[in-house]
């Protein structure tokens, strides 16, 4: 045990008295977390009042929907949008980076996202989704059999779907993707009322309820269907949300986002340099003196691996309360110590990984910074986690630097530590596995 | 008494390359310096690799301190000091720090260990240099660390494996006289080495070794007598691309047993100087090869090498 802990202080010793590493460590993601926090502001978002340009092409139902989203009082603070009707000059504001994005909303776009309406209209001059119950039934019943019919033709699947094109300036980019986020919330919202519209109707087909050819019941069925059906979708709220408001009534900010995922990104560069220490150490003649004094190889990996968590933890620690001290919030402190603990142990795997299998130091340096910055990338430490697509969300949980993300993303939504055990057992997982392929890799070489 | 005892101690890599080192078989008797001579990559570093419990032998085996180098690595390792041909020091640490730690991992520690590190310092004339980091230090200094960390704990055994390469005369003689001082003391040295005038300063028994073999054992006595009456010319050439030519020309000389050439320089065995070099300057004129200097030398270690590989030292 002694041994163990000579060689952890050891390790700790060389890290901080490296002026390199200390600026890896400590300085670099502070600076970038206050540079990120400077650049996107501390408030709510990091954003605010994004200039945001609407070609509505369309002037149906949905379209306004979407415009009535954009322009909504809960986003009112985020957005700045104006209706435009001239393209060619939208798209030269958007290039000239006078605003952040462009939103087309293409001719017939109401019509070709629920195509009953639009048939409707265009056969019979009616909105069916103003329609309520009482004037539904007032509706002659040739017309109510012919709404019938339309809706039957109208289940016929549009092998061409329509396309909302956000024209983005490079320079937005985060803006751009927040656009994007509202613009495909509220067209995931269509969709669902408009799939929960049908399966209403249907479901009243198949209780019995008479179909439009039966004459008589056609009033009673057009008007059930308008009550639950297309009155609840006319009706329906559209709850545009950019930010994920928590418990605690803290909203997402930029500055927290960026001081723990930046910290988490530099620990990973910390962990798999000192990983790479122990190449460096081989390559030094200092691993074979160990290996020749009287102290078992296994206790030589378990000291040096602790010296490299012990390292770790004292720059996240540090980091949490340098970053504290300038108006991040990480969590609740209990939460917060557990994942620091969780999140070194895994991303020490990820070290102890990379120096089991690569050729030398040099190699393994090359390595990890690749596998460091990819993860990083891939995990969102660079831009909100959740704009990216699910599929890379879910292979990025490969990388300690999405379950950090997750995990702080949590606690900063207001979760303790009993609210996070889930995500700390992923990592938790993550780390056993890291640390198996790990001593497969160790044994090879040093066997 | 044997401090180490080496049985048929075989060394391959690879399982279809050669050996590095091919069933050598010496013993070091209680307080014996012995030295293992040989050029770079004879197998030197191996041996004492195996020795010191850090490679595994792949045939054969070794007692050393009575310990067995297969079966007892832990006892093995307590039992010895090691001093490794590298570097072997944390550059970030300071001399003292280094001592500690190492001396901490051999299983030392407390007052104890202080003493012990401030004696070092002192013999190593290290003390005022002592809290500064390694990574300031001088070439030399650092080797007279490197040698001092092996000393830790006074073992009955150190292996020095070649650790006065690349210093300045001044710290190797600094190191040669503390290994001398260490031996008086009572502790057995193995000393690895290519530089021939330390093998014939330090040791009491030389093992000569080349290509992975023991070729010759014995002291610088015994080992010279092997070559019987020969002496050594040692000719440096103004062309030095010209040696091998001259090595080839004198080859078939009378009297001339071998010849070699390494380094810009000739080295060649011969039976009777005063006969044998009139013809070499006859036939270094006849090729246009120029001499600059001709050495004569006494039989010593070279000699023999030359006497036993064909090939100078330095080859």
């Amino acid at each position: 045990m002694r041994k163990l802990s000579t060689l952890a202080l050891k390790e700790v010793k060389l890290a901080f008295r490296d002026v390199g590493a200390i600026v890896t460590m400590l300085v670099t993601p502070l600076v970038l977390t206050l540079a990120i926090a400077a650049a996107f502001g501390t408030g709510t978002g990091g954003l605010s009042n994004v200039p945001l340009l609407v070609l509505k092409q369309d002037d149906g139902q949905i379209s306004r929907f979407v415009w009535e989203a954009l322009t909504a009082e809960n986003v009112e603070d985020l957005l700045a949008a104006e209706m435009v009707f001239d393209e060619a000059d939208a798209r030269a504001r958007v290039e000239g980076d006078e605003v952040a994005a462009l939103v087309i909303i293409p001719p017939g776009f109401s019509d070709r996202v629920i195509p009953v309406v639009g048939r409707a209209r265009e056969a019979l001059g009616i909105d069916l989704l103003s329609l309520d119950a009482e004037s539904a039934e007032a509706l002659p019943e040739e017309m109510q059999e012919e709404i019938g019919r339309l809706y039957l033709e109208s289940r016929e699947p549009d092998p061409d779907p329509v396309v909302v094109e956000i024209y983005a300036s490079p320079n937005w980019r985060i803006s751009a993707g927040v656009v994007r986020g509202i613009v495909t919330q509220v067209l995931e919202q269509m969709s669902m009322t408009a799939q929960g519209t049908t399966i209403i109707i249907e479901e009243l087909i198949a209780r019995g309820v008479p179909e439009p050819q039966a004459g008589e019941g056609g009033a009673e069925w057009f008007s059930g269907v308008a009550d639950g059906g297309f009155e609840s979708f006319a009706d329906s709220k559209l709850p545009v949300r950019v930010e994920i408001v928590s418990p605690t009534g803290r909203g997402f900010r930029w500055l927290d986002y960026s001081a723990t995922s930046m910290a988490i990104l530099f620990l990973m560069f910390a962990v798999t340099a000192g990983g790479r220490s122990l190449l460096a150490e081989r390559q030094a003649g200092t691993l074979s003196r160990l290996l020749v004094s009287p102290t078992p190889a296994v206790a030589i990996l378990a000291g040096k691996m602790g010296g490299i968590v012990v390292t770790g933890l004292m720059q996240v620690l540090v980091l949490w309360g340098a970053t504290t001290l300038v108006g991040s919030y990480w969590g609740a402190p209990l939460g917060v110590v557990a994942a620091i603990a969780v999140l070194v142990l895994c991303a020490s795997g990820v070290g102890a990984l990379i120096s089991a299998w690569a050729q030398d130091a040099g190699q393994a340096g090359t390595i990890g910074t690749a596998v460091t910055l990819v993860g990083s990338a891939v995990s969102g430490t660079f831009f909100p986690r959740w704009n990216l697509p699910a599929w890379v969300q879910n292979l990025s949980l490969i990388m300690p630097n999405a379950w950090g993300i997750e995990i702080f993303s949590a606690l900063q939504m207001g979760r303790g530590l009993v609210g996070i055990l889930p995500l700390l057992g992923g990592a938790l997982g993550l780390t056993v596995l890291y640390y198996v392929v790990a001593l497969i890799g160790f044994r090879r070489q040093f066997a | 008494m044997s401090l180490v005892e080496v049985r048929h101690l075989v060394k391959r890599y690879t399982a279809d390359g050669p050996n590095a080192v091919d069933d050598v078989s010496f013993e070091i008797r209680d307080g014996e310096i012995f030295s293992l001579l040989g050029p770079n990559g004879a197998g030197k570093t191996t041996t004492i690799s195996m020795l010191s419990t850090l490679l595994k032998p792949t045939a054969g085996t070794a007692l050393v301190n009575g310990y067995d180098i297969r079966t007892q690595p832990m006892a093995v390792r307590r039992s010895i000091g090691v001093v490794p041909q590298d570097l072997a020091l944390y550059g970030k640490l300071s001399g003292r720090e280094n001592l500690r730690f190492w001396g901490e991992m051999r299983g030392l520690g407390g007052p104890a260990l202080r003493e012990e590190i401030d004696e070092k310092l002192t013999l190593m004339d290290l003390t005022e240099r002592a809290g500064d980091r390694v990574e300031t230090y001088s070439g030399g200094m650092k080797r007279r660390l490197n040698l001092a960390i092996g000393m830790l704990g006074n073992p009955p055994l150190v292996m020095l494996d070649e650790p006065t390469v690349g210093i300045d005369p001044q710290s190797r003689r600094y190191i040669l006289d503390y290994v001398k001082e260490l031996n008086r003391a009572g502790a057995g040295i193995l000393y690895t080495t290519h530089y021939m005038e330390e093998a014939q300063e330090l040791s009491h028994r030389i093992g000569i070794i080349d290509r992975g073999s023991l070729i010759a054992l014995g002291t610088l006595q015994e080992l010279t007598q092997m070559v019987g009456e020969h002496e050594m010319l040692r000719l440096q050439l103004y062309e030095p691309e010209a040696g091998q030519a001259l090595a080839d020309g004198v080859r078939g000389l009378e009297g001339m047993h071998q010849a070699s050439a390494a380094d810009g320089e000739v080295v060649l065995s011969v039976a009777a100087v005063e006969t044998t070099l009139p013809q070499v300057l006859t036939t270094a004129a006849d090729l246009g090869v120029s001499i600059r200097n001709v050495e004569i030398r006494e039989p010593n270690l070279e000699t023999v090498f030359l006497h036993l590989t064909g090939r100078a030292l330095r080859d």
